[in-house]
């Protein structure tokens, strides 16, 4: 799937074979997340067997989802060769709004969640504007947005947690079928499908690709630079959404900074998984693997009872091995 | 330095010297057992086809890059350990295609980037000023000028001293000629010839055989990645000679078959177009005919190009194609694109290839609604259309799913050019279409041109190349304070009167 994608992997596959030794290395240095996500799991069983259960695995898909989703939408400016830091407070931010216009406004739960994504949206589409219209510099804008978006839920909750979501609005989160299953991870794997299609097999996806490789040069082929941009910070902006509502759902709470804690991850998943900074650069497929990385080395950790004084820095390490690791393959592989 | 050098030049000739130079990439052999010497105080050319390995022999000898086998010699002693600062330690230096200058800082403290003198880490600005202004003298260069305001041959000039006041023996100039004018070249060669004067020793990369032919002492050739020939003496050479060398086989220049088109409706008509640059009350172009464009630079020919196809602000301006009604000039590439209007710019890193796509991808870029059915792109259609302009342009490479990045100059030329007639235009303007690209191609690129206009496209070649414009069109616009000054057309063409229009100019 990886290979259909626009990024370089395509030539370097295909002169592997005549080079030997040398592909072998280049294939594992290549896959490094996929094989690093493996030999975690691994590791990670034989600590604690109960890592293997069903149970757990279960566990690792919802808490992927979310994370899944903000990583998913953080990408997508990033292939654009701009960031939105905004995005994990967006997530937070909206979902307060969605719960607040059923519990303040009386409106029904499905279409006060819909509210919440809408402005979800609205707030990424915000935010292309002024990124292109103005010129203002996404890092900072984004930033400023973010704090923003923080001190209004903190300003919307008054620092309490929303915690009287009705039924449906929670059923998502809560729900499972067959044995156990949860179904709220199904969403992400739409959205995972529907971004695949998108990137690869639209004019839109191929021309997030182009601006994001070469702005200058899009614009002089004829392609509308400014609006791609807009159209990808507005999509990023309505997949934040919908993770608020996932994980409002599923906690069946918003606290007063609901989101926050994701932002470092949502930013390290999609560029673990080969998303480039510099834009242009990454697939679906390895933003799928940098999600799923970092969930098994949080649930992982948790698992073996490492004290969680030091979680954090082992997380870190972890994080950073994969990182360097792909730093090695771009120099002497591309 | 000078003084070092001499002492030395005893028993080797040679100031530089290869012996058995070979580069790999993975299981492509770039550069081939090359062995040249070049002598002290000498300019040494260095030509070759895109791709014939100039690019990996220059990395190699400026250190950016590890020889896979082979020897360098400066002043007969071999350079272990080869890299940037070796190299430069040593007295070589790379003067790239693109200056390196930092833009908002004085042309004094580019001089000295890096080698600032300094006082117990603090950088002594009086020296520093003291020394710059005795470097530039004569050189025309204020050294207190923001060295974003000065000109393409001052930036170069900046290079080449600092290179020189690094102590620099031996400069790398690789195709320092690249984007100057016919002016700017000879002010750039006597500058050269000055410093040769001095005892500094120069590699002189160029495309244009004249270029080697007037400024180099003597000269070696690469083809395939290996040495496919030189002289001691370029006195000996002739440029037929020496294109033979380049290419292998004896070279045809392209000669276009002038068409009259007295008479003929006009396929396009453009009107009171004004901008803050330029002002060009009316000019039309009749159905296949090829019209250049040329004039010194911000004269107006590069800036009316852009303008039609809306990469430029406009004040007024109307287009007509046909006996279609005027409409008001495109105000985005989008626009121009939409209206039949196709446009090759003259920079192909900054605004003509997307690098880490594919050949495939990057012809389709301008065209891909054309390849799409509600907004999802059809992978035969895209896949037709692709390989359609990849034959039809001679890209060499293994196939379009080829990444651009790993092509020559040429070939990325090709790609692009293959891009722009990918949306079948009815307008083309080309600005600087063989800018950067060798002898061979070049001939390929403007029988592509010509082959176009004889389905009734019309061109407009935007070009400082004098003996390129009299052989490709059927009239030239000579540009002057954003108007067109005179035209010529027919027999009147000439590389002569083309110079001394411009020349006229730059005088007045």
């Amino acid at each position: 799937m990886s290979q259909a994608t626009t990024a370089a992997a395509k030539p370097t596959t295909a002169s592997a074979p005549q080079q030997g030794g040398k592909s072998v290395l280049g294939w594992v240095l290549h896959n490094v997340v996929w094989i690093w996500l493996i030999a975690l799991v691994v590791i990670f069983g034989l600590f604690n067997e109960y890592f293997f259960t069903t149970f757990n695995l279960q566990n690792i898909m919802v808490q992927a989802t979310v994370l899944g989703m903000i990583g998913l939408a953080v990408a997508l400016p990033l292939l654009v060769a701009e960031i939105d830091l905004s995005l994990p407070a967006n997530l937070g931010f909206s979902s307060a709004i969605g719960a607040m216009a059923y519990s303040d406004l009386g409106l029904p739960w499905l279409l006060a969640m819909l509210v919440g994504i809408a402005v979800a949206t609205l707030i990424g589409f915000f935010n292309g504007l002024c990124i292109t219209k103005l010129k203002m510099v996404s890092l900072i804008q984004t930033l400023s947005m973010m704090i923003i978006l923080q001190g209004g839920l903190l300003a919307l909750t008054q620092g309490r947690t929303i915690t009287n979501l009705p039924d449906g609005y929670v059923w998502i989160g809560q729900a499972a079928i067959g044995g156990g299953w949860p179904v709220m991870p199904i969403v992400f794997v739409i959205a995972l499908l529907a971004m695949a299609v998108l990137l690869r097999n639209t004019v839109l996806g191929r021309s997030i690709y182009a601006v994001g490789g070469n702005p200058v040069a899009s614009n002089t082929a004829g392609i509308r630079v400014d609006r791609i941009k807009i159209i990808t910070f507005t999509i990023a902006g309505f997949l934040a959404g919908v993770a608020g509502f996932l994980l409002a759902s599923w906690q069946m709470a918003i606290t007063s900074n609901q989101g926050s804690s994701y932002l470092l991850y949502a930013i390290a998943a999609p560029i673990i998984g080969g998303v480039s900074v510099f834009g242009g650069r990454g697939n679906i497929v390895g933003v799928l693997g940098g999600v799923l990385l970092l969930t098994v080395i949080q649930v992982g950790l948790a698992i073996i009872s490492v004290p969680s004084f030091y979680v954090g820095m082992i997380g870190g390490f972890m994080i950073f091995i994969a990182v360097a690791i792909d730093a090695i393959r771009v120099r002497y592989f591309g | 330095m000078t003084a070092a050098s001499a002492r030395q030049s005893g028993e080797d000739p040679f100031i530089f010297r290869v012996e058995n130079l070979s580069k790999r990439y993975g299981p492509t052999l770039a550069l081939r057992d090359v062995s040249l010497g070049i002598r002290r105080g000498t300019i040494h050319g260095l030509l070759g086809e895109n791709g014939a390995g100039k690019s990996t022999l220059v990395g190699l000898i400026s250190g950016q890059r590890v020889p896979s086998g082979g020897t360098i010699y400066l002043d007969g002693r071999p350079i272990e350990n080869v890299d940037v600062k070796q190299m430069e330690k040593a007295g070589v230096f790379l003067v790239t295609q693109e200056p390196m200058i930092i833009d908002h800082v004085t042309a004094a403290e580019n001089l000295m980037l890096g080698i600032w003198p300094s006082r117990s880490g603090f950088v002594n600005w009086r020296k520093l000023r003291a020394d710059a202004s005795r470097m530039l003298e004569g050189t025309g260069i204020d050294p207190q000028a923001m060295a974003g305001r000065l000109d393409a041959v001052a930036r170069r000039k900046l290079n080449i001293l600092r290179a020189m006041f690094s102590g620099g023996k031996v400069i790398i100039l690789d195709e320092p000629t690249a984007a100057l004018t016919v002016e700017d070249r000879a002010h750039l060669f006597t500058f050269m010839r000055e410093l040769k004067a001095q005892g500094v020793t120069f590699i002189f990369i160029s495309h244009y055989n004249d270029e080697i032919l007037e400024i180099c002492d003597a000269c070696s050739v690469l083809r395939d990645g290996a040495l496919a020939g030189g002289a001691e003496d370029v006195g000996s050479l002739t440029s037929e000679q020496l294109s033979e060398l380049v290419l292998g086989r004896g070279l045809v220049l392209f000669q276009r078959e002038r068409s009259a088109f007295a008479g003929e409706e006009p396929a396009v008509r453009l009107r009171d177009v004004a901008s803050d640059t330029i002002g060009v009350k009316a000019f039309d172009l009749r159905p296949g005919e090829i019209v250049g464009f040329t004039g010194l630079p911000g004269a107006g020919a590069k800036e009316l190009a852009r303008t039609i196809f809306g990469l430029a602000p406009t004040r007024s301006g109307t287009i007509a194609f046909g006996t279609q009604a005027p409409r008001p000039l495109p105000a985005t590439p989008r626009d121009g694109f939409d209206m039949g209007i196709a446009f090759l710019s003259d920079d192909r890193h900054r605004d003509g290839l997307v690098a880490q796509m594919s050949i495939g991808e990057n012809i389709s870029l301008s065209s891909l609604s054309v390849v799409a059915r509600a907004g999802f792109l059809r992978p035969e259609a895209e896949k037709l259309l692709s390989d359609r302009y990849f034959r039809a342009m001679g890209i060499k490479a293994a196939g379009p799913a080829t990444v651009v990045d790993t092509l020559s100059g040429g070939n990325q030329q090709k790609v692009c050019l293959g891009r722009v007639l990918a949306t079948k235009p009815r307008l083309l303007i080309l600005d600087e279409p063989t800018r950067g690209i060798d002898i061979g191609v070049k001939q390929d690129v403007l029988r592509i041109i010509d082959e176009l206009s004889r389905t009734g496209v019309s061109v407009i070649i935007v070009s400082t190349d004098t003996d390129e414009i009299v052989r490709v069109v059927d009239r030239v616009c000579v540009f002057e304070d954003g108007a067109i000054r005179e035209e010529f057309s027919g027999e009147a063409i000439s590389s002569e009167r083309l110079r001394q229009g411009t020349k006229e100019k730059a005088d007045g």
